[in-house]
């Protein structure tokens, strides 16, 4: 295990996972900045990506050329089997905690 | 999506994501971003777009993931593991360049050699004077002390030392293992049966020899130099005196008196030490006992002084002892600032400032000045590169758009030029290798001392070669490669031209126009030097050399010699003296003007009829041949000069006696109007001219004009029947006077081949741009003829350009040449000299002129005479 997932960096991943191959720059931003209320810069979120394909959990790959945004390729993400795990397993360590919670969690 | 027409995309952030990033990929960056900004303006109206857009440019600026992208690709260009094959591919397709452009290639090729030629002169001296003396084993310990001497003019650095400093440090300080004594100025003249054999030496101190590593071919070094009047040869002098190989423990008479061979030594080679002979240190000393030398804190005039430290003692240990020197000086002599260096042997030369150098003189400025000789040879050879490069471009367009359409970057393609240029100069080199070999002996002897040098190929010298045929290389080929990188692959595949703007051709121009002014500076000194040379052999030296034999008079009895001469009819008139006119004089006489001061001047002897002899003009008196001089009273000549210095020194009760330091009195019968009797560089000098047979060295025959070859072997065979064992030798006055000015002959042969380089170089590039220009125009030249232009226009139209460039180089180059030949150049070869003349002018640009339009007229003649049919048919 490459250490743990930061916070935003698992919203991103997980993100990533539910927007499957439609995975792109301004798609993930908009999703973040929507279900999460955030007011993310394509800056910031780039920069979270790279680390995140630096780190093994990402790959990424550049599409065909589109009609809009000038003709330019977007670049799609992907998660690879580490970042799979990496989730699983911020999840079981999660769902522990959850249940071995001695304070009520429930409202 | 439609909204991208009716919104105006703000372009600025993506200008500079782009030159932020330079190589580095973003394109789905700024696809992320334009995509969000046009959202933006959907949802939130243009304002708040443009607002978000500028906060995204500078979360994008300063994000991990652009400045590593940046990162990257900088890295993946200069070091992907393609690179070696993409040399590899450069190399072969700059091979295919240079075999399809054979004219380009080869223009360059030669212009390149014949200019990297006199660099790699420059750059072999250089290695060999910076490798002097790091042959002597112990080079690490030994020093040379040099006095600084701080005045009201200036600050200077000697590097002799007073001539007590020896003494003092030895017996001071022990760590000194010790001390060489070296005193410049050994200057005998031999007596070599009969002709004179002057030598050039030191006196040196017993441990010069061991000291140093100058090894010895016969004789023991460790007292080859410790008796009075012993003589240490060079090789080459011993054999110039004497036919047996080990002449050790013979005798040589000399005028300093007679000196003992002690031993020979291998001629000095990589050294700044430059003798012919070394005579013992106290032989100076006994010829000079009147001065105690331990003692003598006021003299350094040709002292010098050489310590070797003891082995393990750092040289800081010096500095306390140099201190306390000072501090004696600064007694001695309290109006001056006084301190002493230590310079290590192997940093004397080359030299900055540095007075009195001991030997040869190897400075930095000489140095400096031949690399800024050979640069100035080469640069007209760059400037061809660059500028057939640029003439081109027309035709490597297509391939440089072609090239960047697969994707080569702006940097792949400065490479594969630079390649291109490296590899073109590196090909050069060896033909300047070659010319190199040829020049090299020349050179070399033209140079003072240039014998010494060890100059010769080996692995520094050729590397050092390779090193700068690739600076060259990439010097002479970053102009062509960031125009060649810049092109719009867009237009030049389209067709249409490079946008050649006004400031490359401007820069073609300027070019041109400075290879024609150096090649007119260089012609017009060539001019110059042939004017002053034949100024100085026509110029009125104020005697007369015409049909004027000398015979030198040794070792025979003078007076008879003379009275038998005298008899050949052809002999108009015979006189003798001591010292050639035209020929440097030595000061050897000390006047006393008044009590208390000397004066040294010139002195020649001369015999009866010396100036009627010579046809020398007398200003006033007569030439006193025929007055007797008494004993206390000697009859003398002098110069003008001489009564002109004299007065300096106040008035006199009698004007026409003067007293010599060897107490002699003299009175002045007659003053000569002041003449050259030295060579023209050199200022007239009071001399003055005493009557003596016995001092005189030569006869002067003045000869009848006709027949003289049969006069010559008439004398021969009376000196024979009056001595037979000293043979006839003669030669006539005029050769020795010009002897006096071989040097302008030696700059005379440098400035011809320099001029030779360049001209040759500038009229290379002339006959290519010409060559480029007019295939270029190939078609509009066949469009003018069949519309009715005629030969003579065309002439006109296509030679028009380059004349106006000649004609602004003449501009910029002649009044360049009158104030470096006329103020500088000509006045430090020679003091008196005439100045630039008008013709060596016009006859430059005469020159010039004539190259430049041969050049044109051989180029313009092709095209203008093909049938304008064919050249419109071709594509």
């Amino acid at each position: 295990m490459k250490g743990f997932l930061g916070e935003f960096e698992e919203l991103v991943l997980l993100t990533i996972a539910n927007l499957g191959v439609d995975a792109y720059g301004v798609s993930i931003l908009k999703d973040i900045n929507e279900r999460a209320n955030r007011n993310l810069s394509i800056g910031g979120l780039h920069s979270t990506l790279t680390r995140l394909e630096e780190k093994g959990y990402l790959t990424s790959a550049l599409g065909e050329p589109t009609n809009e945004r000038g003709g330019r390729r977007k670049r799609y993400f992907e998660l690879t089997a580490s970042g799979i795990s990496g989730l699983v397993d911020m999840k079981s360590l999660r769902d522990e905690l959850w249940k071995n919670a001695k304070v009520n969690l429930s409202i | 999506m439609s909204l991208h027409s009716d919104h105006k995309y703000p372009k600025w952030g993506v200008k500079l994501l782009k030159w932020w990033s330079k190589n580095a990929e973003i394109e789905d960056l700024l696809g992320d971003l334009e995509e969000c900004y046009f959202d933006h303006i959907s949802s939130k109206g243009k304002a708040l777009a443009h607002l978000y857009y500028i906060r995204q440019v500078v979360s994008l600026l300063a994000s991990y993931t652009l400045n590593k992208r940046r990162k990257d690709a900088k890295l993946k260009v200069y070091f992907t593991p393609t690179t070696i094959s993409m040399i590899h591919n450069y190399t072969i397709v700059a091979l295919r360049n240079f075999k399809r452009h054979k004219v380009f290639t080869t223009l360059n090729l030669v212009g390149l050699a014949l200019g990297m030629s006199i660099s790699l002169l420059a750059i072999s001296v250089i290695l060999a004077v910076f490798d002097l003396d790091e042959f002597h084993t112990k080079k690490d310990r030994i020093y040379q002390i040099g006095t600084i001497i701080k005045d009201d003019q200036g600050t200077r650095q000697y590097a002799s030392t007073y001539n007590a400093m020896a003494n003092y440090l030895a017996s001071n300080y022990p760590f000194i293992e010790s001390t060489v004594r070296v005193k410049s100025g050994f200057s005998p003249t031999v007596d070599h049966r009969g002709s004179e054999v002057p030598l050039d030496g030191y006196y040196a101190d017993p441990s010069f020899l061991q000291v140093l590593d100058f090894p010895l071919l016969y004789g023991d070094p460790a007292t080859a130099l410790s008796k009075p009047n012993s003589i240490v040869l060079t090789q080459s002098a011993a054999a110039l005196l004497f036919t047996i190989e080990n002449p050790t423990g013979l005798l040589i008479t000399t005028d300093q008196g007679d000196f003992q061979v002690t031993g020979v030594i291998v001629d000095p080679k990589q050294s700044h030490f430059y003798f012919q002979a070394l005579t013992s240190f106290n032989t100076h000393t006994t010829a000079n006992s009147s001065t105690p030398m331990e003692h003598d804190w006021q003299h350094f005039y040709r002292n010098y002084l050489f310590l070797m430290l003891k082995e393990g003692t750092s040289p800081t240990a010096m500095t306390s002892a140099l201190q306390n020197a000072e501090k004696i000086t600064a007694e001695r002599n309290p109006e001056l600032a006084i301190s002493f260096v230590s310079v290590a042997l192997t940093d004397l030369v080359p030299s900055w400032n540095v007075y009195h150098s001991l030997g040869l003189d190897w400075d930095l400025y000489g140095m400096l000045f031949f690399v800024g000789i050979g640069l100035l040879v080469l640069l007209p050879a760059v400037f061809n590169y660059i500028n057939l490069s640029l003439a081109r471009a027309l035709k490597r367009a297509k391939e440089i758009g072609i090239r960047k359409v697969m994707g080569a970057e702006k940097f792949q393609i400065k490479m594969q030029f630079l390649v291109e240029t490296i590899l073109l100069s590196l090909l050069s080199l060896i033909g300047a290798v070659l010319i190199f070999m040829l020049i090299k002996d020349q050179f070399i002897d033209m140079m003072i001392g240039g014998e010494t040098l060890n100059i010769s190929l080996n692995v520094i010298t050729v590397s050092s070669f390779a090193a700068f045929a690739i600076f060259i290389g990439v010097i002479s080929g970053i102009i062509p490669a960031y125009y060649f990188a810049q092109l719009d692959p867009i237009v030049t595949l389209k067709g249409g031209s490079p946008k050649s703007g006004t400031s490359i051709s401007m820069l073609k121009k300027s070019l041109f126009v400075f290879q024609f002014g150096l090649s007119l500076i260089f012609m017009i000194g060539v001019g110059a030097i042939v004017h002053t040379y034949s100024y100085a052999l026509d110029y009125n030296h104020g005697f007369d050399s015409e049909n004027i034999l000398v015979v030198p008079l040794h070792g025979i009895n003078k007076e008879v010699a003379l009275q038998e001469l005298a008899t050949q009819p052809q002999v108009r008139s015979i006189s003798t003296s001591s010292n050639l006119p035209g020929v440097m004089l030595p000061t050897a006489l000390e006047v006393l003007p008044n009590a208390t001061d000397t004066m040294s001047i010139g002195q020649v002897f001369i015999g009866s009829g010396f100036v009627e002899n010579l046809q020398m003009e007398l200003a006033w008196g007569t030439t006193g041949s025929e007055q007797q001089s008494s004993f206390n009273e000697e009859v003398v000549l002098v110069n003008r000069k001489f009564m002109e210095a004299r007065r300096i020194f106040g008035d006199t009760p009698d004007s026409l006696v003067f007293k010599t330091s060897d107490g002699r009195n003299c009175k002045i019968v007659g003053i000569l109007k002041n003449f050259n009797f030295e060579p023209l560089n050199e200022e007239i000098a009071p001399i003055v001219f005493r009557y003596s047979l016995e001092q005189s060295n030569y006869a002067l025959l003045t000869l009848q004009p006709t027949d003289i070859r049969s006069t010559i072997s008439d004398l021969d065979a009376i000196w024979t029947s009056i001595d037979q064992k000293v043979p006839f030798q003669s030669y006539f006055l005029k050769d020795e006077v010009e002897k006096a000015y071989q040097y302008i002959i030696i700059q005379f042969k440098i400035f011809v081949f320099l001029s030779l380089l360049a001209i040759t170089i500038s009229c290379l590039g002339l006959l290519g741009m010409v060559a480029f220009n007019t295939e270029n125009r190939t078609k509009e030249i066949a469009i003018r003829k069949i519309l009715g232009a005629t030969n003579k226009s065309l002439y006109i139209v296509l030679s028009k350009e380059f004349l106006k460039i000649i004609i602004v180089a003449v501009m910029f180059a002649v009044p360049f040449s009158y104030f470096f030949y006329d103020k500088l150049f000509l006045p430090m070869l020679m003091k008196n000299s005439a100045g630039l003349g008008i013709l060596e002018v016009i006859v430059g640009v005469v020159v010039l002129l004539s190259m430049g339009l041969t050049a044109i007229y051989f180029q313009t003649s092709k095209v203008a005479n093909t049938n304008p049919a064919n050249s419109l048919r071709t594509e």
